[in-house]
């Protein structure tokens, strides 16, 4: 094995020195892409082997990573990359497989909605086709159900259904042995997602009990409340998962701290990335540019990125929200605070993330 | 250069702007599966070329190798390199062809690149004194500088800097003539000076050690061809890149006349001191588009293979200002930069006085 290693960090090196880039193994991509676009190696190819429509704006895209790709936990996520006219773009969906079927057939499943005036969403629902390869990244993402067992609430609402599919999947295949529940919020009826796996599920694990609640149906909107979790058995012992919109993520949220449970009990995933607490005082400022001799000046929470691109700049970018690392740039000076965690940067040089990096006072960037 | 009011500046501005938006507005899937296909094509040129080469005991075949190694690095140096890393391609989002990461097949380091050309380049455009690029510190294109002796030899300076034209521009950063005027000194030079050494040595170390020891019984026949298809590239760039800016009709300028210049301004002095020339597809292809260096030095962003489709829409401007639109043919254009080189070697008083610069 470590033969195995340094012979590569040899070979490594050796196609530094030829092909002139950090990832010389991607030299051929060009070529390869058009012989066979699973063997393109500057990102995980996976091809696209099933397209299944879920609800009227909601699709299952069946995967197929190629081999290398290191697999994921119930409950994570994965950036996709596509090119959409032209343009590489970068989104992070659920996977809403069960790792088993992963590690069994070599198949993933994403599950996702269409968004209004999304590029990519729109773009997967009207072009993407079985047959196509698109790339995945490595999956992340700590969403994952505790071990061992321990009795388990999930409050989803729409598509943010589709970590929670995975979990439950493979806590029915693993006989997870604690109470599971899941209150499934859904607008109408119409929009339900993965319906008959639900049923199914709930049909043969015993532990889970599966409540899908319609809030747009009646006269008056049905929102989630104190009632609904009267009816769940021993919910102070529960550890809570959130995920979905954040209105009802927010609810639940307030609902359960009138319970008294505890934030340490309550798991939410990506759809809010906790917005730290900027304290409004003295955010923006003047944005320097250095390779681009721009200087602009920003008000407020707007991001690096932002500000960059609306000085018409365009630095590479993939997630926008803090997880790829795409978006990594020298700071040379000034101080940025840092919008998921809330705090302050030194002053002086260092990488930073600018989509995520928010300036305090005079800033300069090497872009 | 020719005088324009504020007012015709910065109508001149708005007109060249409205070239451009209409341009970025329309970016899209042709322009990637463009240079997409442009990058297909040099890696089968540079795996051919590799391939061929081994072979070149059969002279046809060594003729054919060099060639096509030769027509890759040319390739990969101005239409490819050249123009991402111009941020031509930065819309994309794609990591292979992004400006800032981006580092070419010869010996310049991408980062000293952008530092001395898309900064101080296409910044400072054939202002003498500020403009490097102007005559490479090397030579005297024009009478700003007084005559010397040692320019009665810069023909043969000019031919040494084609020949070795990619360690040049590798060491263009140096400022020997700053070194020289003691303005800075050889320490400030360092981190440069490593830089330089690891991106040279690798380019050495590929064509002249590592491809010819690989193919051991060959060696000599390896390493010739790709002494030559070095020595093809570096003549056809250097030789593209001397008739963007140092033709008959190409304008020089003062820094007083370009201080706190407005946007028109500066491209009217983009427009006045590049010059294009015409010819087939594939020669603009081969020269990166700077076939259209008033186009590209007008938009340097704009994806190069759109400049042929502008250029009928920057022409007619020109026209309407009254600019002259420097053009000719490759030979004529070419002619005159040599005319340049010769006549400047030369002191005024023997050639007359010269009324171009
Ligand atoms: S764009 Fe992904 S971390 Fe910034």
């Amino acid at each position: 094995m470590l033969a195995r290693q340094t012979q590569s960090r040899t070979l490594h090196w050796l196609g530094r020195q030829l092909f002139n880039r950090d990832d010389p193994a991607a030299f051929f991509d060009p070529l390869l892409e058009r012989i066979n676009p699973m063997w393109v190696q500057a990102y995980t190819p996976a091809r696209v082997e099933q397209v299944i429509e879920e609800t009227a704006d909601t699709r299952t895209l069946v995967l197929r990573p190629s081999r290398r790709w290191s697999g994921f936990k119930a409950g994570q996520h994965v950036n996709i990359c596509v090119d959409v006219g032209g343009v590489r773009r970068n989104r992070t969906f659920s996977l809403s497989s069960s790792p088993i079927l992963w590690r069994e057939q070599g198949r993933v499943t994403l599950t996702i909605k269409r968004l209004p005036g999304g590029r990519v969403t729109n773009w997967i629902h009207d072009e993407l086709q079985a047959g196509m390869v698109i790339g995945v990244g490595e999956a992340f993402g700590n969403f994952l159900v505790p071990e061992p067992a321990q009795p388990v609430l999930f409050i989803a609402g729409g598509s943010g259904i589709t970590p929670v599919l995975s979990q439950l999947e493979t806590m029915a295949a693993t006989d997870y042995r604690a109470p599971v529940t899941l209150l499934y919020f859904v607008r109408t009826e119409a929009d339900v997602i993965a319906r008959e796996k639900l049923q199914a599920l709930a049909a043969r694990y015993s532990a889970l009990t599966v409540t899908i609640i319609t809030t747009h149906e009646g006269a008056s909107p049905r929102y989630l409340c104190a009632a609904d979790f009267d009816r769940i058995p021993g919910i102070r012992a529960r550890q809570v998962y959130l995920c979905g919109p954040k209105g009802l993520m927010d609810l639940a949220r307030d609902l359960l701290h009138q319970r008294d449970i505890d934030d340490t009990d309550i798991h939410s995933t990506f759809f809010s990335v906790p917005q730290a607490d900027l304290g409004k005082e003295a955010l923006g400022g003047q944005v320097r540019f250095a390779e681009s001799g721009i200087d602009v000046g920003s008000e407020g929470d707007a991001n690096l990125l932002d500000i960059a691109e609306a000085a018409g700049l365009t630095p590479q970018h993939g997630c926008r929200m803090g997880i790829c690392h795409q978006c990594s740039c020298r700071k040379t000076s000034g101080t940025v605070v840092n919008r998921l965690t809330g705090q302050a940067s030194g002053p002086g040089e260092e990488t930073i993330q600018i989509c995520i990096s928010v300036p305090r006072g005079p800033v300069a960037i090497d872009l | 250069m020719k005088h324009m009011t504020e007012a015709q500046l910065s109508e001149l501005e708005k007109e060249l702007d409205a070239i451009r938006d209409e341009v970025i507005a329309d970016l899209g899937e042709r322009d990637a599966r463009y240079i997409r296909r442009m990058v297909r094509l040099h890696r089968m040129l540079e795996a051919g070329g590799r391939v061929m080469m081994p072979f070149g005991f059969i002279p046809p075949v060594f003729v054919a190798a060099t060639a096509t190694l030769g027509v890759a690095k040319i390739l990969e140096n101005m239409e490819i390199g050249h123009n991402v890393m111009h941020g031509q391609y930065d819309w994309m989002n794609d990591p292979a062809l992004h400006s800032q990461t981006y580092e070419w097949d010869t010996v310049c380091t991408g980062d000293s690149w952008r530092r001395t050309h898309n900064y101080e380049h296409h910044t400072y455009t054939n202002i003498i004194g500020k403009d490097r690029d102007y005559g490479y510190a090397v030579l005297r294109l024009n009478n700003d500088e007084p005559w010397k002796p040692r320019h009665s030899l810069q023909f043969i300076n000019y031919l040494l800097l084609s020949v070795f034209f990619q360690w040049g521009v590798g060491l263009h950063e140096l400022e020997t003539e700053k070194l020289q005027r003691r303005e800075i000194s050889l320490r400030d030079k360092l981190p440069f000076l490593k830089e330089f050494a690891r991106k040279g040595g690798r380019q050495a170390f590929k064509d002249y050690v590592f491809f010819p020891l690989v193919t051991f019984p060959v060696a000599p026949i390896v390493l010739a061809g790709n002494i030559g298809a070095n020595l093809i590239r570096n003549l056809w760039s250097s030789t593209v890149i001397f008739c963007g800016h140092f033709t008959q009709d190409a304008e020089t300028f003062s820094e007083q006349e370009c201080e706190g210049e407005s946007k028109g301004h500066w491209y009217l002095r983009q427009l006045t001191g590049s010059s294009n020339f015409t010819g087939g597809r594939w020669l603009h292809i081969l020269s990166g588009h700077l076939s259209y260096q008033v186009e590209h030095h007008v938009f340097p962003d704009l994806p190069a293979h759109r400049y042929p489709e502008i250029s009928g829409k920057v022409q007619a401007v020109c026209q309407k200002h009254g600019i002259h639109y420097n053009t000719g043919s490759f030979a004529k254009q070419y002619g005159t930069v040599v005319k340049r080189v010769l006549r400047y070697s030369l002191p005024e008083r023997l050639t007359g006085t010269v009324t171009t610069a």
